[in-house]
């Protein structure tokens, strides 16, 4: 009898598991509800689990930077010199470019950081490229934002729950992100392909890449602002182009979600109150 | 291991000791280690608890928990839910099916009985998720992640006998 039981169970709970494994990919908000109810419930523990290993990183950095304290101070200071003659010439640019787009109505993308979060898990698998971060809709964040840190882009949320909301990173096979070429503004699409390295798609007939090339964000399809860096074309071979990132993806730690539309206002006869702050 | 006393101790806290020592490990697998390409290779530390827990205390780690460490594993690593539940169960009914093979072995036996499971663990992750994202994915990153399993497998099981013989040394 109790082996007949044992049996029982044990079969159940197998087709339980497939029955998840077909039915449970269909996006439906029961399972994504109960999905971030779990992640809520753990981002805490998670939270306080990595605190330790964020020390640790902190720690090498820390002895990295204090090895080369004075050769930094040296370069820094020479790129000082040449980032202060940039600024002027970046403010004329800038003037100009704010008159030119009023009196073309272009629209100005207006770009609102919605939260910083921590990243408290990670994916660990060698198939799915995703993290965990500790804000959820609470904080403001919604589905489908862009996640981005000082260095570039990181991905976007899948999944929000209360005080959580998992990201689908960059070279996750199924992220997509619409990208262009920094020095000719060529679109194309950055694929992950769950690889460190995601390929580029859609180079258009006839255009060529070189080593090197910087990839920024285009700004198409609504999720991730324009201009954002990406990353760097560092192979051209038979698997595609291949980008290194500008964000490392393996050690994330504190992230931004930023909402990003396009605002049109009125051409008004009345001055620019950001044009008199360049001007200042 | 005097196995009167075991099953004394295993009422209350220190019957949930199996449960709780997966979860740990399983929370582990969840953290970040910021080391470039760990997170391709990183263990399967709940296969090897599942494992360990199935031959010495089966009854303590019944199928129903070990779907339930199945699933939340699935949630928190992000992804298909049922995956790991259901490779997990399926090696539990395969250790408690043999397990007179395994019980009062030593620890090499063991040990080979895990290499065998963790490269049919490998494999059996490695053609959900090319089913489940409709790609053939690369099978040396899963047959990486198995190598790595089955190399901290002896570290896993010193804690875990360290673990299993708490539930004597409490009813003492």
């Amino acid at each position: 009898m109790k082996e007949l039981r044992h049996r029982f169970s044990s079969g159940f709970f197998v087709t339980m598991a497939l029955a998840l494994l077909i039915f449970g990919s269909k996006n439906s908000p029961v399972v994504d509800g109960f999905k971030s109810g779990v992640s809520d419930f753990f981002v805490p523990v998670l939270d306080l689990a990595s605190r330790p290993f964020e020390a640790a990183d902190d720690f090498i950095e820390w002895t990295q930077q204090v090895a080369i304290v004075f050769s930094e101070n040296k370069r820094l200071r020479a790129e000082n010199d040449s980032l202060k003659q940039a600024r002027t010439k970046a403010s004329q640019l800038a003037i100009d470019n704010q008159r030119l787009k009023r009196l073309l109505n272009v629209g100005e993308g207006q770009v609102n950081t919605l939260a910083a979060a921590r990243v408290v898990s990670d994916s660990d698998s060698p198939f799915f490229k995703s993290v965990l971060i500790n804000r959820g809709t609470r904080d403001g964040v919604g589905k489908g934002k862009a996640v981005i840190n000082e260095d570039g882009i990181v991905g976007r949320t899948i999944t929000v729950g209360a005080s959580s909301s998992r990201v689908l990173l960059a070279t996750d096979i199924n992220s997509r992100i619409p990208v262009k070429l920094a020095s000719g503004g060529l679109n194309m699409i950055l694929e992950g392909d769950n690889s460190a390295y995601p390929k580029l798609a859609f180079l258009p007939l006839g255009e060529h890449l070189v080593i090197g090339d910087l990839v920024l964000t285009s700004g198409y399809g609504m999720v991730f602002p324009p201009d954002l860096p990406v990353g760097q074309v560092v192979a051209i071979n038979s698997e595609g182009i291949k980008i290194k990132l500008s964000a490392k993806l393996y050690n994330l730690n504190y992230v931004s979600i930023v909402g990003y539309e396009i605002i049109r206002s009125p051409v008004t006869s009345g001055g620019d109150p950001s044009l008199k702050e360049i001007n200042r | 291991m005097n196995m009167g006393l075991e099953i004394k101790s295993e009422v209350g806290f220190r019957g949930a000791l199996p449960f709780l020592s997966t979860l740990v490990l399983l929370v582990m697998m969840q953290l970040q280690y910021r080391v470039f390409f760990l997170d391709n290779l990183f263990p399967f530390l709940s296969l090897a608890a599942v494992y360990y827990w199935c031959i010495f205390k089966p009854q303590l780690m019944p199928v129903s928990v070990v779907f339930l460490l199945g699933i939340l594993q699935d949630i928190l690593s992000g992804g298909p839910l049922g995956m790991m539940a259901l490779l997990l169960v399926l090696v539990r009914i395969f250790v408690v099916w043999q397990s007179s093979r395994f019980l009062e072995r030593e620890f090499l036996f063991n040990w080979l009985g895990f290499i065998f499971i963790t490269l049919a663990f490998g494999l059996g992750t490695w053609v959900i998720a090319s089913i489940y994202l409709k790609q053939s994915q690369n099978f040396w990153d899963s047959f990486g992640q198995s190598m790595v399993t089955i190399a901290v497998f002896p570290v896993v099981f010193l804690t875990l006998g360290w673990v299993r013989n708490l539930l004597v040394k409490e009813s003492r």
